[in-house]
Formats: structure tokens, C-alpha cells, sequence
């Protein structure tokens, strides 16, 4: 448990949750140093990618951006290009524009001087990604939530710091979205949704990200918490077959929104996991536990 | 296309990680006093065990306060840094733990964990340092450095 010598693991409270950061093979001084920095971009997501932030470009965003188009960071313009693209690839199912129903269900705060919330139809491509990282709503009333998207961004990031620091590996873990790189793998253990103490597996992770969701899981509201944050854009309603996913891709944002997509869509999402080069494993409601083929090579049984 | 594959959950595996709980140990209070004031020379205990003064060539360089918060599952040992002027300089996750079977809130329980640094730490389900599946709320972490803020924001000035 204690870290080796040549290794330094630190966590600090971001994003909503815990977010874990370890460095290996570098000086001491140096590991702390780099570790801060990578803390540091995470807070940077955080302070961009906000919707409860008001100086946040999401909540710029949110303001102004039916009105004029809205410049904004190019991490920014980044997760919204990739979640536009989501969105188009899903029909639709990844949507970072169902705040309002979000809202409406009390799952999001009303802002301050928020309109009244507008959960009527919008235009499919409602967010008009422009030169010069400018972004316009084709529609009054569009709200953003990159909530699904932006934690794995945030872990990419933070883990691109590590990279640059020349030390020998690296993980960064927010909550189960968690991205690794180095010779030596991290193992990771899979938790099982309605038994927190189980583990379903472990995998190993090398250069390449892993992020989950999970229903009904919340280590402080356990069995009470039935209400998932993740809704059906058509149907508005919360996934009621899967209990849970993983998904490992190439990049934390990827994977992160992927999880979403897999929680609505379930082993219906396989096509577009190809699309992506990403595999999964999926937890069922009635305890089945599926993984894609591809899963399978880096799975190790829990014992 | 591909198809899904299901996956058998082998009965040996459940029950062998079955455990009454998962912990990990981050940094000790001295690393963690380091890591927030680097140039820091000297630290002074303000109360025992709990609050300190960083001083770095006879200037206040900030305080450090040490809190822990107790949740229905999770005992969090963390530090807030706060900087001369009682403002939060940095949150920082000192050890963590989880336990299901109820002894969070048990003194006895509370009581193994005293004094713990990193070189004794009590080994929970060590082998197991990564864990997906689980997004942790860090509410508790949260409250509690507001309720830091409160109690030592305006005094230690």
C-alpha cells in the first residue's frame, strides 16, 4: 500500500470527486512538482468546463451563445468538437444539450439569472462549432452540461502532463475514469455496482484509458439513490436494463463519454465502441455481465 | 459486426475479494506540510496535532490544519493549506478509507487509525490500488473544509 521509493501517489478533492494522481521514476522533488502541475490542469477543466461556475466557457456559453457566437478556450473548442461528433455518430444519443431536462429534473442547478428552463424540441445540430474556437446555438434556450465528457478530459490532460515530464509512467484516476501510461501496467479493479465490495475483475491498463459509470452507486447514498444523471435524450428517461459499464479507449474523454452511451444504448452501443476502437464490459440489471471481444485479452480474474 | 461475449463472474473471485473495506495512504502529515509550503523552514504546532504555522525565513508563509470527516462508508483524513491571509491554498487527501461494515462510526473502529504515518499504515486490502466502477463523492471533503474555513479562517490571521 505505502508507495515505493521511486513512485509518489497524491489525491486531492476536484471534479466533484477524488482525484488520484501518481508519478514513477523521477526524483522525488520532481514527482511533486509535476503532480502539482497535473492538479493544476485538472483545475483548469474545472474552471472551464463548469456549469455551476459562472465565469466558466460553459456557462458563457449557456448565456450568450444563442444570442452571438462565444469564443472559448481551445481545450474547450476540443470537448465540444469531440462531443458534437459524438453526438452526430449516436443519432443523437450522446447529447451535452439536455441540460435543461437535466435541470427540470433537479439534477442540475437553475442559475441565477436563468431563463425559464425550455425543454421543448431543438434542431439536432444545435451547437455551430465556428473559426477561431468560436461556438454559436442555433436555437434560444439551448443549455450545455459537458458533465459526460469533460472528467475524462480533464484526466487526459492531467495525464499529458505527466507525459511532458519525461518520468517513467503515470496514472491519473478521477472517480474511475482513469487513463495510464508507462512499462509497467496498472491493475484496476472493476467494482461491481450493487456490491461495491466485489470485484467483477481487473484489467490491466497500459497507454490507454478507462473510464466507468455506474446506476443506483454512490458509495454515501447506496441503495436509496435510484435517479441516474444519465437520461435518454428521446425518452428522457434513466437507462433501467444496465446497471453499470467500463470502457477502455484511447483517450479518458472518449471513454468517458462512451460509458454514457453504453448506459443507454447498451449492447446495442457495439457498433459505435468499433467505431471508436474502444471495448467494454457491461453489467446488466439481472447480473449479466458482457464484455466485447476484445476485453477479454487484459481481463484477469478478480481472485 | 462483433457480438458481446458474456462473461462468467467466477464464485471464487467474489468471495475472495469480498472485504469488509479498501484503503489508501497518500501522504503523511510532514509530506503533506512540505508539498504545501515548500520553502517553508520551520513549522510550528499551533494545537496539537491539528494546526501549524509554516514559516519560511521569519516570514508566515501560511497555516496547515489538519481535519478528518467521517462519512457512512468513508474516513477521509485530509489537509487544507491555507495562505497568510486564511484563504485556501490547497486540499490535499492525506489517507482514505472505505468500510461496509458499519465500524466507520464506532470509536474503537476511529481509534486504530491515530497516529498512523506512512511508514506504519494499516494495510487494507493492499494489493488493491486502482479501483474503477465507483465515483466518489467528495461532498463530505468539501463540507469539511468549509467548516475549516470557519473555525480557522479569520483566527489565524
Amino acid at each position: 500500500m505505502a508507495t515505493a521509493s521511486d513512485k509518489l501517489r497524491r489525491a486531492r478533492p476536484l471534479l466533484g470527486t477524488f482525484v488520484e494522481i501518481e508519478v514513477a521514476g523521477a526524483d522525488k522533488f520532481v514527482m511533486n512538482t509535476v503532480i502539482d502541475a497535473a492538479f493544476e490542469a485538472v483545475a483548469s477543466v474545472h474552471g472551464l468546463m463548469s456549469f455551476h461556475e459562472p465565469d466558466s466557457d460553459v456557462s458563457r456559453l449557456n448565456r450568450e451563445a444563442s444570442i452571438r457566437p462565444v469564443s472559448v478556450h481551445a481545450w474547450t473548442y476540443q470537448v465540444l468538437e469531440a462531443a458534437v461528433e459524438m453526438h452526430r455518430r449516436s443519432s443523437g444519443m450522446f447529447d451535452i444539450a439536455v441540460a435543461p431536462k437535466l435541470q427540470a429534473m433537479g439534477l442540475l442547478p437553475r442559475l441565477g439569472e436563468d431563463t425559464p428552463i425550455d425543454t421543448e424540441a431543438r434542431p439536432f445540430d444545435a451547437i455551430e462549432m465556428l473559426e477561431g474556437q468560436r461556438v454559436r446555438f442555433r436555437q434560444a434556450g439551448v443549455r450545455i452540461d459537458l458533465g459526460g465528457i469533460a472528467k475524462g478530459f480533464a484526466v487526459d490532460r492531467a495525464l499529458a502532463v505527466l507525459r511532458g515530464s519525461g518520468a517513467a509512467g503515470g496514472l491519473v484516476n478521477a472517480g474511475g475514469d482513469l487513463a495510464a501510461f508507462g512499462e509497467e501496467p496498472q491493475t484496476v479493479h472493476i467494482r461491481h455496482p450493487r456490491d461495491p465490495r466485489r470485484s467483477i475483475c481487473s484489467v490491466e491498463v497500459s497507454d490507454e484509458a478507462l473510464a466507468s459509470t455506474a446506476r443506483r452507486f454512490d458509495l454515501f447514498q447506496s441503495a436509496e439513490t435510484a435517479i441516474s444523471a444519465i437520461i435518454h435524450p428521446a425518452s428522457f428517461k434513466s437507462p433501467q436494463l444496465i446497471d453499470g459499464t467500463a470502457v477502455r479507449a484511447s483517450s479518458c474523454m472518449i471513454a468517458d463519454a462512451l460509458t454514457k452511451i453504453v448506459m443507454i444504448a447498451g449492447t446495442d452501443a457495439i457498433g459505435l465502441l468499433e467505431q471508436y476502437d474502444a471495448s467494454a464490459l457491461l453489467i446488466s440489471t439481472n447480473g449479466d455481465i458482457q464484455i466485447t471481444p476484445d476485453w477479454h485479452h487484459a481481463v484477469y480474474l478478480a481472485a | 459486426m462483433t457480438q458481446w461475449v458474456r462473461y462468467t463472474l467466477p464464485a471464487v473471485a467474489i468471495m475472495s475479494v469480498a472485504s469488509p473495506g479498501y484503503a489508501m495512504q497518500y501522504l503523511s502529515i510532514e509530506e503533506a506540510q512540505k508539498q504545501a509550503f515548500p520553502s517553508a523552514t520551520h513549522f510550528t504546532e499551533m494545537q496539537a496535532g491539528r494546526v501549524w504555522k509554516a514559516e519560511a525565513g521569519g516570514h508566515v508563509a501560511g497555516f496547515f490544519i489538519f481535519d478528518r470527516v467521517v462519512g457512512k462508508h468513508l474516513y477521509i483524513d485530509y489537509a487544507v493549506a491555507l495562505t497568510p491571509t486564511g484563504a485556501v491554498h490547497s486540499v490535499e487527501i492525506l489517507q482514505y478509507r472505505e468500510s461496509y461494515g458499519g465500524e466507520v462510526r464506532s470509536p474503537s473502529w476511529l481509534a486504530q487509525f491515530v497516529g498512523k504515518t506512512s511508514a506504519s499504515a494499516l494495510k487494507i486490502n493492499g494489493d488493491i490500488r486502482n479501483i474503477a466502477g465507483a465515483t466518489l463523492s467528495s461532498t463530505h471533503v468539501t463540507e469539511g473544509v468549509k467548516r475549516v474555513l470557519a473555525a480557522y479562517g479569520n483566527r489565524l490571521r
